[in-house]
Parts: C-alpha cells; sequence; structure tokens
C-alpha cells in the first residue's frame, strides 16, 4: 500500500483507527474520533518558548566551581538528553506519520516532534554558554559507550517499525528476501510492531528523561546552574504532555476504543511491554552509577536515584496498566515536585502576573528567596 | 460533632475525612490534611495525581487531558460536587 500525501477517496475518519486504516487527505478538525489529540495540541502549543528566552549567561561562572566529579555528571546528563530529543525530534515523524489515519493524532504528533527540536536546540544553547568549543560534547555523542548502548534500546523499536512500513508501503504483505535477510510482512506483524514501538516511545517520555532533571534540579537546589534548570523544567513540562500522549494511544488500544486487533496484541504482548519498560528502568540505574562513578554530588546518590526510577516507574507502568512491580512507593525526593509543577516555571518576580501558559522573558536574577516562594 | 452540610465531606483512603472548604482543587484540600498524593503537573496533564473516586461527583475547574479510567479523578483539577469518598494510589 503505497504512501499518498493527500489521498483522492473520501474517508471517513470518524471510523477510522489511529494506525493503519486509510491515509489521511484533508487536514480538518471539525470531527474528530479521538478528541484528546487536539486538545492535547492546544495545550502543548501554549507552552511555546525559545531556549534564547532563557538567560544562561551565569551559569558559566557556576560551573566553574564544580568539582571534576560533578562536571563529569553535568555533561554527561546534557550529552545523553541531547540522545534522546535527537530521536525524538525526527522518529515520531518518520515511524508513525505514514501510518496515521486520523488528522488530530498526524498534527498531535507534528506537533510533539516540533517541540523536541526545541529542546535540541537548547542543548546547544546552554553548551555554547559553557564550553568555547561545544563540538567536543556533542562529538562525544556517538562514541561514548555509555550513550551508544542506550541508543541502541531507543532507536531499534523505532527502527524496526519504520523498515517493515517502507517494505510494506512499497511491495505490500509477503514474504521478502532483502540484503540476505527474510522479512514477513502482514498487517499482524506491522501492528505489533507499532504496538511495541510505542511502549518503548512511552517507556523514554516516562522515565528516561528522569535521572538526568534529578540531577539538573539538585544542582538547582544548592542555587547552581540555574538557567540551565529553568530550561530543563520547561522541557520537563513538555516531556510530560508527550507522556500523556503515548499514554492515551495504549489506552485506547487496551481498553478498546480503536482498533479492536491492537487490543489482542496489547494483550498477547502485555509481558514484553513489561520488558521494554523495566529495562528502561535497569538502565537509568546503569546511568546513575556511569554519572557517579568518579564521586555523587550533593543532596543525591546512586541508591536514592535509584529509587526514583522506580517510584516513578511504578506510577508510570500502573497509568497504562502494567502494575506496580517496584517496593518503592513514596517518593524519595519529594523536593523535585517542585520543578515539575507547571505553575513554578516561571520564578522571576515580574512574570507572576502572565498567565502560567505563557513563558515570557525568563530573567537571571534569581536569588535563592525565589525558591521560597514556592507554595505547595 | 457539628457538620456544615451544604460543604462536601471528603473521606481519604478510608480513614481520613474532613470538610471540603472551597479550596481551589482536591488536591490542596488533600493536602492541608497532609495527605500524601502524588502530583507533578498540578494542571492536569500529567496524570500524577490520579485517584480512585469510590463514591461520589466531581467537578473540573480545568479541562483534564492526562489519560483516566472511568473510576478515576485527577484531583489537581477537580473540586467535589458533594460527598466523595476517594482512595490514593
Ligand atoms: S498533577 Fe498533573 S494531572 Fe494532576
Ligand atoms: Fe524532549
Ligand atoms: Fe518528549
Amino acid at each position: 500500500m503505497k504512501y499518498t500525501t493527500f489521498n483522492q477517496q473520501a474517508v471517513d475518519t470518524m471510523n477510522e483507527p489511529m494506525f493503519f486504516g486509510k491515509p489521511v487527505n484533508v487536514a480538518r478538525y471539525d470531527q474528530q474520533r479521538h478528541p484528546i489529540f487536539e486538545k492535547l495540541i492546544e495545550k502543548q502549543i501554549s507552552f511555546f518558548w525559545r531556549p534564547e528566552e532563557v538567560d544562561v549567561s551565569k551559569d558559566r561562572v557556576d560551573f566553574l566551581k564544580l568539582t571534576d566529579a560533578e562536571k563529569h555528571i553535568f555533561t554527561s546528563n546534557l550529552k545523553y538528553q541531547t540522545l534522546l530529543d535527537s530521536v525524538q525530534g525526527r522518529s515520531p515523524n518518520i515511524a508513525f506519520l505514514p501510518i496515521i489515519s486520523l488528522p488530530e493524532l498526524e498534527t498531535w504528533v507534528e506537533t510533539w516532534s516540533f517541540f523536541e527540536t526545541i529542546h535540541s536546540r537548547s542543548y546547544t544553547h546552554i553548551l555554547r554558554n559553557l564550553f568555547p568549543n561545544p563540538s567536543e560534547v556533542f562529538d562525544d555523542i556517538v562514541v561514548n559507550n555509555e550513550i551508544k548502548k542506550r541508543a541502541t534500546d531507543i532507536s531499534k523499536y523505532y527502527d524496526d517499525l519504520i523498515f517493515y512500513t517502507q517494505i510494506y508501503q512499497t511491495k505490500g504483505e509477503g514474504v521478502f528476501e532483502i540484503d540476505g535477510h527474510t522479512y514477513t510482512v502482514n498487517m499482524r506483524e506491522l501492528k505489533k510492531k507499532l504496538y511495541l514501538c510505542m511502549n518503548s516511545v512511552n517507556a523514554l517520555e516516562a522515565i528516561r528523561f528522569y535521572v538526568s532533571f534529578a540531577c539538573t534540579f539538585a544542582f538547582a537546589e544548592r542555587e547552581l546552574m540555574e538557567g540551565n534548570s529553568k530550561i530543563i523544567r520547561l522541557i520537563a513540562r513538555d516531556e510530560n504532555i508527550h507522556l500523556t500522549s503515548t499514554q492515551h494511544i495504549l489506552n485506547l488500544w487496551t481498553k478498546g476504543k480503536d482498533d479492536p486487533e491492537m487490543a489482542e496484541i496489547a494483550k498477547e504482548l502485555e509481558q514484553e511491554a513489561k520488558d521494554i519498560f523495566m529495562l528502561a528502568v535497569e538502565q537509568e540505574k546503569e546511568w546513575a552509577t556511569y554519572l557517579f562513578k568518579d564521586g555523587s554530588m550533593l543532596g543525591l546518590n546512586e541508591e536514592i536515584l535509584s529509587q526514583y526510577v522506580e517510584y516513578i516507574a511504578n506510577q508510570r507502568m500502573a497509568a497504562i496498566g502494567l502494575g506496580q512491580p517496584y517496593a518503592t512507593s513514596s517518593n524519595p525526593l519529594p523536593w523535585m515536585n517542585n520543578y515539575l509543577s507547571s505553575d513554578n516555571v516561571q520564578v522571576a518576580p515580574q512574570e507572576t502576573e502572565i498567565s502560567s501558559y505563557l513563558v515570557g522573558q525568563i530573567d537571571s536574577e534569581v536569588g535563592a528567596d525565589d525558591f521560597e516562594e514556592f507554595e505547595l | 460533632m457539628i457538620v456544615d452540610s451544604k460543604q462536601p465531606q471528603v473521606c481519604v483512603n478510608k480513614d481520613a475525612r474532613f470538610t471540603f472548604e472551597g479550596e481551589d482543587n482536591l488536591l490542596i484540600a488533600m493536602e492541608k490534611q497532609n495527605i500524601d498524593v502524588h502530583y507533578h503537573c498540578r494542571e492536569g496533564f500529567c496524570g500524577a495525581c490520579r485517584t480512585k473516586i469510590c463514591k461520589g461527583k466531581v467537578e473540573y475547574v480545568i479541562d483534564p487531558l492526562a489519560f483516566i479510567d472511568d473510576d478515576e479523578v485527577l484531583v489537581c483539577c477537580c473540586i467535589p460536587v458533594g460527598d466523595v469518598e476517594l482512595q490514593t494510589y
């Protein structure tokens, strides 16, 4: 089934599934099978921000004061986040757009990916300010083994779905021999790949950022690297909405509110979905080990971070019906919530009148007092 | 004990009982009682404050965007309409 950028047949999108139905044609939102995606688009756009609005110049002074172990933690986290957003800035578009059948979902995916590109641009903004030559940091991302290990698991489900879709859209269903490998392509197989890919993306948005976030905010708790922390807070807010979207997709499937075949597949592959999630949890914990290899940082250590990942994973897994496999039930890093709450994204006093939807110029003159203003 | 019948009574996890006194949302009311509730965004889009509603009804003050099941509410963006019984995760 060839992809077409404008399907000339009339389609009733109210009766189409999210994926692998008839190709889309008119980008219309007057009737929506799943109106949640348009709501997510609106919310996400209301969060629009530009990295350049955040003054990170003060961070340079702080950075020079960090110990070598802390510099390693800070820079490694930025590298890992750069990897994650490099993948997320392109993959939802490439993997999902060719197989989406609903205009509201198509536009959501495009909106989502666009915000990931803002995240990518913000890392360059941060690094340019800290290093005379940020190229070394970026260059290391593709050679650093710890990061490469994660890249493999993050991209493999996307790559698999993309490749099978390409075969399907050029040759249709069947068994194909390509470069010495045999590929069996049929709709059931494609849908399974989609299901696993969506679970992998969901795990990425759900927990893969949180060890880095915790480190960033732990620096901010000590009034260090606060420009960076403001940017990460904006990113965290976006990631929360991305996560909500993948949770909706997965739940629409499992609860039989979309494609009935996807409900079957969700049952069939439940264990694999769990494994994908729990492997991501293990990799995050290993990441904490790598970060703290030369020494930990004030307020955080490997054990607390691992507990935090488990605590977050329990919540995120429960949200998609995968249970709560970890023992940690209370939040080991309660102060994280101050940074993850969207009320607190604007901290400069002159911005208090601005509605929480708008991000104005963010001032670098933030004192310790500003953090005490958080109302919890 | 005299209870103002117009104010909704909130019961959480079968043991904590309190009167909802017009707080902006149930999350704030629960926090006032030192009940441990998960939250991140406090704006209805992350789903962290998902709570089971065993009895009663709520009204949303902000459109809830995070996924919730039919028997769940997002306490950060709703208020009780009449008495409610909740169960935290
Ligand atoms: S705290 Fe995010 S939805 Fe309630
Ligand atoms: Fe991102
Ligand atoms: Fe994201």
